[in-house]
């Protein structure tokens, strides 16, 4: 039993670990530019069908492909700023529509260009560490775990020790005021989307082998995002990541012990709860939206 | 003349706020705009910095058009602003706020010794240089906002009501900062409703009635006029 629950801890920190990359980059979407990025799960969605197409169909190696995963994610989250959220910027419902209609482009990209079908990805690796007796943390997953923390510390020391960082945290704090420091909004924008899209894109790089993707797996992804941000404080950085644990800690110990629908649920009434409790998530501002 | 607005329209949404107005500010001294509640202040000082846009008019900045340039490169040309209500940055650290001020300018060596000088310029701060500045009283927000306004090294600081909300000590503080700042040769447009305070401050004076400027003159010229006596000093 007890190797049972250290199991489930060890899975849940690699939910944990690729759940916090897309909630962070929506958070840091939503914080700069005031729009809520509903193409989200489908950028994570474009990164999985890049390990799809350059590893899988064309044999390159999968960390080349997962980098490449990345930025060119990124750039698709570069080329949602300049083509739907630069023009529509005084009007963030606009904005939000337009990013459903981006989520459809890509849905429809993915199944013209690959089918419906699940594409299955042979494992980079099939090497394990055992724990304890019976205890496994496989090589893929714990990838994904260093993977997501080294690329959030880098996204913390960008955010705290770089002038950039600290226009996009202004930014976040108040646009008018950082616009009348000299920090170009635009620019911040195309950075936020940048990044926030690039870690959507490199969670789907890094989880493809072990979720076999499918052009659709952005939607489990944005509804999950959606309740830790909600959790988290909407806009809180830091939160978003404590909620992405917190979630993902409940979600694998109620899939293992009940099932995963309960999970699900229990998710789900997670949220409830904080939203009663404390209606500005657990981290949120008292007064900042 | 440093500063020019000629024939200045702006409207939101198709409600005009601005009607036409028109002002100068010279090289040096102090331009104070007085104004009851909604005639048009910040809506001026917005159009300067490119918040708003204007619907007609011009507005020029060392003889060159700046109206309707995005605001980051209004202040790449020297303008700055204190904007109404402090706007500091409530979760990044006091000297972090102060940094943001100098986003535009490249020499670290010359940006380390102008932090050193709002340092020796506002002392509070310096004690509380790594605080939340959201923590920090109204009076230390309004220093934070002068201080991060002066680290763009402008050529004209545009000052929204520099003395709400703060007590009689603390304005008397920012009047006798402003002084300084203009000592040292940056001209202030100061926005201001408490009139006695701006008028003594200024040199010249423009009166916003909705959206229209009612008088102009030297400040000490309006400080004896009737009209200005009963509707903004209160005597
Ligand atoms: N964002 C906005 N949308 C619509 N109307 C606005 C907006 N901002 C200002 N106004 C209107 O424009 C007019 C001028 O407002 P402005 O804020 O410039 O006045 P003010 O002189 O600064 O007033 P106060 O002394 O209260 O700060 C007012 O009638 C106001 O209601
Ligand atoms: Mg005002």
């Amino acid at each position: 039993m007890s190797d049972l629950i250290l199991q489930t801890i060890v899975n849940a920190v690699y939910a944990a670990s690729y759940m916090s990359l897309i909630a962070v980059g929506l958070v840091l979407i939503f914080g700069v530019m005031g729009v809520i990025n509903f193409a989200h799960g489908e950028l994570y969605m474009a990164g999985a069908y890049v390990v799809v197409a350059l590893y899988a169909e064309s044999g390159m190696p999968f960390l080349v492909a997962v980098v490449l995963g990345l930025v060119f994610v990124g750039l698709l989250g570069l080329l949602m700023e300049i083509s739907l959220f630069r023009p529509l910027r005084d009007n963030p419902l606009g904005g939000l529509i337009a990013s459903i209609g981006f989520l459809l482009i890509l849905q429809t990209t993915a199944v013209l260009g690959f089918g419906v079908r699940m594409a299955h990805i042979p494992p980079p690796t099939q090497e394990k560490i055992e724990l304890l007796n019976g205890v496994v943390l496989t090589h893929q997953r714990l990838l994904v775990i260093i993977a997501s923390v080294a690329l959030l510390s880098l996204l913390y020391l960008f955010l705290h020790r770089t002038k950039y960082g600290w226009a996009m945290r202004a930014c976040a704090q108040d646009r008018e005021a950082a616009a009348l420091q000299g920090i170009s909004l635009s620019q911040v924008s195309r950075l936020a989307m940048f990044i926030g899209a690039g870690l959507a894109g490199v969670a789907g790089a890094l989880t493809a082998p072990l979720v076999s993707p499918t052009p659709y797996m952005g939607h489990s992804v944005i509804v999950t995002a959606f309740i830790i941000i909600i959790v988290g404080g909407i806009g809180q950085l830091e939160g978003a990541i404590v909620a992405a644990i917190l979630y993902a800690f409940v979600h694998t110990f109620v899939t293992t012990f009940f099932d995963g629908v309960i999970a699900d649920i229990t998710g789900l009434l997670l949220m409830l709860m904080v939203l009663v409790i404390k209606p500005t998530g657990l981290f949120g501002a008292k007064d900042r939206v | 003349m440093l500063l020019e607005l000629q024939d200045v329209h702006v409207h939101y949404n198709k409600v005009a706020a601005l009607k036409g107005v028109s002002m100068s500010v010279p090289e040096n001294g102090i331009v104070t705009i007085i104004g009851a509640n909604g005639a048009g202040k910040t809506t001026t000082l917005r159009a300067i910095s490119g918040l708003t846009r204007i619907s007609s008019g011009e507005i020029r900045f060392n003889g060159e058009r700046i109206d309707n340039l995005p605001p980051d490169k209004i202040v790449a040309r020297g303008i700055a602003q204190v904007p109404e209500g402090r706007r500091i940055f409530p979760d990044l650290t006091v000297e972090e706020n102060l940094r943001t001020g100098a986003f535009l300018r490249k020499e670290k060596s010359g940006i380390e010794s102008d932090i050193q000088e709002v340092f020796g310029r506002f002392p509070r701060l310096a004690e509380r240089r790594r605080q939340w500045a959201k923590t920090l009283s109204g009076g230390e927000q309004q220093m934070v906002a002068i201080g991060r306004a002066l680290m763009s090294k402008p050529k004209l600081l545009l000052m929204d009501e520099p003395s709400m909300g703060l007590a009689p000590v603390i304005i008397q503080e920012i009047a006798r900062i402003i002084k300084a700042i203009v000592k040292q040769g940056v001209p202030v447009v100061l926005v201001e409703q408490n009139a006695e305070l701006a008028l003594g401050l200024a040199n010249f004076a423009y009166v916003l009635e909705t959206g229209t400027v009612s008088i102009e003159g030297a400040a000490t010229e309006l400080h004896e006029n009737e009209h200005v006596k009963r509707a903004y000093l209160g005597v």
